[in-house]
C-alpha cells in the first residue's frame, strides 16, 4: 500500500478516538479488510507524528513507554479533511462519470 | 535473538525507541509474509530522516552524523579489501583516480561534531575511552608485523593473522562510529544544513567511486569480488544521496 494511503487510514481512524499502535490496525483492518503490514503502520505512524499530526494521548513519560496510544491532533484533523473532501469530488466526478448516482 | 526483534532493530532509533516492541509483535504475529513489508519500512524510514520522530533535540542529527561515519567506515574497508586496483586509488601520488576521495572528506568535515569550547576535558575522556582498546589493537598489530618473529606465516598462522587484521579494522571503524555518537553529547552537533551537504558531498564521491570501479571491471573478467564491492559502492551513494535530497526538501519546506 502506498504510504500516503497509510498515513490518510492511520489519520481517518484515529479521527474517531486515540487508539495505540496495534489497535490502530485492527480498526483498519474493521475498514477495508486488510490489515497494513508493519513496515507501512508504523512508517505512517513515524511520518505523521514527525508532521505534528498525530501525537502521544498519554502525557506521562512512563505511560508513553508503556502505551503508545496516539491522538489525532488539530492540523491532523485538518489535514484529514481536505485529503477527504478531495477524494470525495473525485469520487463524485467518478460516479457521476459511470452513470451511478453517489449515495 | 528472535527474527522479529531483529527485524524491529533495523528501524532508524527514533523510531525504534517508539514503536520497535510493537513492530517485533507485529512481525512475530504475522510471520515470514510479513518480512518484506517490515525491512522495506526499515529501508524507506532510513532514506527519509525528515520522517523521524525526535524523542530528544537533536537525536536526528546525531544518528545522521554517525550514519555518515559508519558509511565511510564501509567505504574505507571496501577500498581496502579491493587494494591495490588501478581506476580506483586513495593516495597522493595518484591524484586523478583519487579525485573521489575529496568530497567524501570535505562531507566527514562537515558532518563531524564540533568539541565544545568547556567541554575539551570530557570530550578528551570519551575519546581515550572509546579508542583505547581499538589503538591497543592496531599497536600489537604493527608490532608483530615489525617484530620480525613472523616472515612467512603459512596454513593456521596465517590465516589466525588475516582474521585479526580484518577484525582489527573493522573495530577500529566501529568505534570511530561509537566515538562521534558517545561524543555528540558534549559537542555541538552539525546543522542540519550541514548535514544536508554532508549527505550529497558524500554521496557524490560514493558516486565518482562507483563509476571509477565499474571501469575497474569493464577493463578485467568480471570477478564476485569487484562486482560486490561495486554495486556496495553503488548502493551507499544512491542511499546517501536520496536522504540528502529528503533533508534538503525538508529545509525548503
Amino acid at each position: 500500500m502506498h504510504s500516503n494511503d497509510a498515513q490518510m487510514l492511520v489519520l481517518t481512524v484515529l479521527a474517531e478516538r486515540p487508539l495505540h499502535g496495534y489497535a490502530i490496525n485492527t480498526a483498519i483492518e474493521e475498514l477495508t479488510g486488510r490489515k497494513l503490514g508493519p513496515g507501512s503502520l508504523y512508517g505512517a505512524l513515524s511520518r505523521l507524528e514527525a508532521r505534528g499530526l498525530i501525537e502521544p494521548a498519554d502525557q506521562v513519560p512512563e505511560a508513553r513507554e508503556r502505551h503508545r496510544t496516539m491522538q489525532i491532533t488539530g492540523p491532523g484533523r485538518e489535514t484529514l479533511r481536505v485529503e477527504l473532501e478531495q477524494m470525495a469530488r473525485v469520487s463524485r466526478a467518478g460516479l457521476s462519470a459511470l452513470g451511478i448516482a453517489p449515495a | 535473538m528472535r527474527a522479529s526483534a531483529l527485524i524491529a532493530g533495523l528501524y532508524p532509533p527514533a523510531v525504534r525507541e517508539r514503536w520497535g516492541t510493537e513492530i517485533s509483535y507485529e512481525v512475530s504475529e504475522s510471520g515470514i509474509r510479513s518480512w518484506p513489508n517490515a525491512l522495506t519500512g526499515a529501508v524507506r524510514l532510513w532514506l527519509h530522516p525528515s520522517d523521524w520522530p525526535e524523542t530528544l533535540t537533536g537525536q536526528t542529527r546525531r544518528v545522521l552524523a554517525v550514519a555518515l561515519f559508519a558509511v565511510t567506515a564501509v567505504t574505507a574497508l571496501l577500498m581496502r579489501a579491493t587494494a591495490p586496483s588501478d581506476t580506483l586509488t586513495a593516495d597522493l601520488g595518484h591524484p586523478i583516480t583519487s579525485l573521489w576521495l575529496a568530497p567524501i572528506l570535505l562531507g566527514i568535515g562537515l558532518a563531524s561534531p564540533l568539541p565544545r569550547r568547556h567541554a575539551f576535558r570530557r570530550l578528551a575522556t570519551v575519546t581515550i575511552r572509546t579508542l583505547a582498546a581499538p589503538t591497543a589493537a592496531v599497536l600489537i598489530m604493527l608490532l608483530a608485523a615489525n617484530s620480525g618473529l613472523i616472515e612467512h606465516p603459512t596454513g593456521f598462522t596465517n590465516a589466525a593473522l588475516l582474521i585479526y587484521y580484518w577484525a582489527t579494522l573493522a573495530f577500529t571503524a566501529l568505534q570511530l562510529c561509537t566515538l562521534v555518537a558517545r561524543a555528540a553529547p558534549v559537542a555541538t552537533l552539525p546543522t542540519t544544513r550541514r548535514l544536508c551537504a554532508a549527505l550529497l558531498f558524500i554521496g557524490t564521491g560514493l558516486a565518482l567511486a562507483t563509476g571509477q570501479s565499474l571501469l575497474t571491471i569493464t577493463r578485467t573478467a568480471p570477478h564476485a569480488g569487484p562486482i560486490t564491492v561495486t554495486l556496495t559502492l553503488g548502493l551507499l551513494a544512491a542511499a546517501t544521496i536520496r536522504a540528502g535530497h529528503d533533508l534538503r526538501l525538508r529545509q525548503m519546506a
